[in-house]
């Protein structure tokens, strides 16, 4: 098919507007001055501000903490999830999992907020966060893992059931081999995720618990110095490990083909 | 005989065993929360913030239900205004995505399958930062010292028009919402588009059309469906987005999803909150349910 | 019996716990630990122990136990000595908190707000574990109301005499018994003087901000706070009315006022204020007396050229005296008496004042403050202006609810 010099033009200039912010980002996290205006010379200043600050060491423990949490727990319901939906169509299932993914992200924080504070009478900290994070994860690892299964033949089960073999035994030496490279990729969806995510932590991280996410709108809005911009990087740099690695486990599902 | 009834029988347990676990966590994380919301956009606010309880023993303290906050909503247009605000956002936000994703989203589709993975996934690289890091950088980008906002306002001022702002303007919030929601258009477009039979462009050529014909007539209205879900993609988010405009946008520029921050964080009008949540949640299923209609249908070439 | 060779690397891990604290907390203390609520219930720091050859089991044991006691509470070894303290941002300076920390043997762990609503909603949301928190008088109206809050032992707090009588027994707690004062400001109208000289515009008065025909040189060059209440009571004063007036037409007249002005303010601002005066980008604001001072040091500091000034309207301003509060979710209420009866001290409470130009109520503080600052009307205001200034009260849910309405149609119309 024709890819004339209009449609390359057009695509290029679009790549471009994607990319030129983060390189700014990341270029000026190098950048010798105060202000994210001119370039002044490099320096790795704001990097060695960055490990001594103390705040944003914990912020990151915990976003660590609680990204590999959530996302072994939201693995495990969202394999199971994944499962039940392909292979017993149930339909309820199917509507609580995949709508917490389509809703936009402040209802679910705002409704978690509430049954917290009302129901549980949780004090808000890092158990809420867990909570609500693997929440929303689980229906990430379900969509991945549904899609894989989807994409199998299914005559390999009835053959392992004709041959006798119990559902255990047909999950434990047939399915779960065949869809562990969707569970991975899910498992590192669910901790980009969850290392990322600003709304829904923003609603029930309470007083005293930081993220990364949060410590970073925290600086965006009171004191913007260069030291975001070095956390920015090494973030970017985390998910993008993360992404590279998820997108080798299970291709076609990232492209959206699900 | 009696061993395929036990065969059946193991199969449901373990139907009940696999979906269970899942099934039970989203109950008490996902769908009781919802209730929650649900039943305390129907309950008077807590004197001192939050809710007011449901039944007490003194019955001088404002307890149970009311339609109050419902009718508060619709007392005056202002909050009526405020969702129409969104929906225009979300609507500019989806058009502007378009227009841009679709370049993209066909120089992916026509080209060789071994540069197609990496295209994609230099199209999903950006979304691995941080949403916030996103905005952040139109932040600089935008500000009144970068080279950026500097040539604009030296242009206008050669025109002899007043220098404008970029940054904490209507037009920097708009410019966040496509940046963050430009992949998730172009990745479902993208999709539809690999799928299209080239022949029948070729068809079209031998019959006279001219280029543009080509796309308007056949690879437009063929690409329909992946259209729809992506703009579902983008539209829904940015109806609840509240972070962009907080960052980056001035102080007109209110949406629904600050408004109901500001009720759960600041005025602390829970119920009230609540009943926005509601309206949104609402709006939201209204157009899914449109997304669904309109990609539903076919599309004859 | 050979058990030497099983604890041989209990020393190594106590070594790097000393040596090492931040590395050995950030890759292997218990997340757990570290945060305000359940910090130190469980934990007490335990100086590690010399290993020698010859410790019976028992000691041993005991040893082993220690030293995982040691690195689970990593993070937080003086945990039982910690006192809690959610304070303004920018509201104590960090010499008296070293001070009172060496004075104490204790630890002071501090989080911020930057507005009364926000700690509010924190502590709605169900936030614990606070000591000690800094609210303006409103906010602890609605905290005594809520029965949030930790009667105060006055016999622990000997050096309450200090405060100025006209500080004392305040409407929202009479009587003091759950309040100490510990700075005020006045929210009123600070300008650059070099940038108005030639306006001529009426500086005393709250019609530089809300008269188009004052505002017309000023297009852009404005700023106002973004808070409800503040602004709200800013209009209403210029109007003739209460700061606390809850009519509600009253408060639409103001929010009429108000969305008149709006074209000619640069923005809604509560926070990077101070920082445009100071470089001379905007020329006149609705701001904190102590920002204000703050940004004419800084202006001076960096030898622009002008001062900032502080006025204080004759139509009168708010008042916005802070005082210290226990909450009665506080594990150690009796650091926080400490910690109270230390920042009456004349000395330390003088340090805030002389840092950040804060109102000061406490009398015996005055010999330690700044002659300047001391002359100063808007950090000191003498007893004529003391009669226009008004302190904000507590509004009710329906009032809230409606201000938030109004509030909505401010920043979209």
């Amino acid at each position: 098919m024709r890819r004339g010099p209009w449609l390359w033009a057009a695509a290029l200039a679009v790549y471009a507007f994607l990319y030129l912010p983060l390189t700014i980002v990341v270029v000026y996290s190098f950048n010798d001055s105060r202000l994210n205006a001119e370039w002044v010379g490099f320096t790795w200043h704001w990097y060695h501000v960055l490990l001594d600050d103390h705040e944003m060491l914990l912020a990151a423990r915990n976003s660590l903490f609680i990204a590999v949490s959530s996302s072994l727990v939201a693995t495990l319901l969202g394999t199971m999830a994944g499962i039940a939906m392909h292979r017993y169509n149930f339909k309820l299932l199917t509507f609580m999992v995949l709508t917490p993914v389509a809703m936009p992200e402040i209802l679910l924080g705002v409704s978690l907020l509430l049954f917290f504070i009302q129901v549980l009478n949780l004090t808000l900290g890092i158990v809420s966060i867990l909570l609500a994070h693997i929440t929303f994860s689980i229906g990430f690892v379900a969509v991945i893992v549904r899609a894989r299964l989807a994409g199998m033949d299914d005559s390999i089960f009835e053959a392992a059931r004709d041959l006798g073999a119990s559902p255990w035994e047909t999950f434990r030496y047939i399915t779960f081999p065949l869809i562990l490279p969707a569970v991975i990729a899910g498992a590192l969806m669910a901790f980009t995720l969850s290392i990322d995510d600003f709304v829904i932590t923003f609603f029930t991280a309470g007083v005293g618990v930081q993220t990364l996410p949060l410590r970073i709108y925290s600086m965006i809005k009171i004191a913007v110095t260069p030291e975001v911009n070095a956390v920015s990087t090494l973030l970017m740099l985390l998910t993008l490990t993360m992404i590279v690695l998820a997108s080798r486990f299970a291709p076609d599902v990232l492209k959206g083909k699900t | 005989m009696s061993e395929q009834r036990k065969l059946s029988r193991s199969v449901r347990l373990t139907k009940w065993l696999v979906s269970s676990p899942p099934f039970l966590f989203l109950l008490l994380f996902f769908v009781a929360p919802s209730a929650i919301m649900v039943l305390a956009s129907f309950r008077y606010p807590g004197e001192f913030g939050g809710l007011a309880p449901l039944t007490a023993s003194d019955p001088n303290i404002l307890q149970g239900l009311t339609l109050e906050t419902y009718r508060f909503f619709f007392s005056e247009f202002i909050y009526s205004y405020v969702f129409l605000k969104s929906f225009i956002v979300a609507l500019v936000t989806t058009l502007i995505c378009l227009v841009m994703a679709y370049p993209v989203a066909l120089l992916i589709a026509r080209s060789p399958k071994k540069s197609r993975d990496l295209m994609v996934l230099l199209v999903i690289l950006p979304f691995a930062s941080n949403f916030l890091i996103r905005v952040y950088s139109w932040m600089i980008i935008l500000g009144p010292q970068a080279a950026f906002s500097k040539m604009v306002n030296g242009v206008l001022g050669a025109l002899g028009i007043v220098p404008v702002h970029l940054l904490f303007s209507p037009f920097a919030v708009l410019v966040g919402m496509v940046y963050v929601h430009l992949p998730f258009m172009v990745l479902p477009l993208y999709t539809n588009l690999e799928k299209h039979d080239p022949t029948l462009l070729d068809a079209a050529q031998d019959l006279g059309a001219n280029a543009w014909q080509r796309f308007w007539r056949v690879t437009f209205p063929l690409s329909l469906p992946g259209i729809y879900s992506g703009a579902a993609l983008v539209f829904i988010p940015v109806l609840g987005m509240f972070a962009i405009p907080d960052i980056l946008g001035g102080t007109g520029d209110m949406l629904i999803g600050n408004l109901i921050k500001e009720q759960f964080l600041s005025t602390r009008d829970w119920p009230f909150g609540s009943t926005l949540s509601i309206m949104l949640t609402i709006a939201v299923l209204l157009i899914v349910w449109l997304a669904a209609r309109l990609g539903g249908r076919r599309h004859y070439a | 019996m050979n058990n030497v060779a099983d604890l041989r690397f209990i020393p190594s891990t106590l070594r790097q716990a000393q040596g090492e604290r931040n590395k050995l907390w950030l890759l292997t203390g218990n997340p757990f630990v570290v945060y305000p609520q359940g910090v130190g219930r469980g934990c007490k720091g335990h100086s590690p122990q010399q290993h020698t050859l010859s410790l019976s089991n028992h000691e041993r044991v005991m040893q082993l136990l220690r030293a995982l006691m040691l690195l689970l509470c990593i993070g937080s070894a003086h945990a039982a000595d910690t006192l809690h303290l959610y304070n303004w941002n920018n509201y104590i300076s960090a010499q008296t908190i070293s001070r009172f920390e060496a004075q104490c043997a204790c630890r002071v762990v501090q989080d911020y707000y930057s507005d009364n609503e926000e700690m509010l909603a924190k502590l709605a949301a169900g936030a614990t574990g606070y000591d000690l928190i800094v609210p303006t008088g409103n906010a602890a109206e609605s905290l005594i109301r809520q029965r949030a809050l930790r009667p105060l032992d006055k016999s622990a707090l000997p050096n309450l005499k200090n405060i100025d009588p006209a500080f004392m027994n305040t409407t929202f707690d009479p009587g003091n018994k759950y309040s100490v004062p510990y700075a005020y400001t006045i929210t009123l109208i600070g300008y650059n003087s070099e940038k108005v000289r030639n306006l001529n515009l009426p500086l005393d008065s709250w019609a530089v901000i809300f008269e188009p025909r004052y505002l017309e040189g000023l297009k852009g060059r404005v700023t106002v706070l973004d808070s409800q209440r503040e602004l709200l009571a800013a209009a209403l004063k210029y109007l003739g009315y209460s700061a606390n007036d809850t009519d509600e037409t009253h408060w639409k007249q103001a929010r009429d006022l108000i969305i008149r002005a709006k074209p000619y303010w640069a923005a809604f601002n509560a926070s990077s204020y101070i920082k445009e005066l100071t470089i001379g980008n905007i020329w006149l604001v609705h701001g904190y007396s102590n920002d204000i001072f703050q940004a004419d040091l800084d202006a001076q500091k960096a030898k622009r050229g002008f001062r900032i000034l502080a006025s204080i309207p004759k139509e009168g301003a708010v008042l916005a005296l802070d005082s210290m509060v226990l909450h009665k979710s506080g594990p150690r209420p009796d650091l926080a008496h400490r910690f109270i009866n230390f920042m009456l001290e004349g000395k330390n409470s003088s340090e805030l004042t002389n840092l950040i130009g804060s109102g000061n109520p406490n009398l015996a503080a005055r010999q330690y403050i700044k002659p300047e600052i001391l002359k100063m009307p808007a950090v000191f205001p003498d007893r004529k202006q003391q009669t226009r200034l008004e302190m904000l009260h507590d509004l009710d849910r329906y009032q809230r609810r409606v201000l938030s309405r109004i509030w909505t149609e401010i920043k979209l119309r």
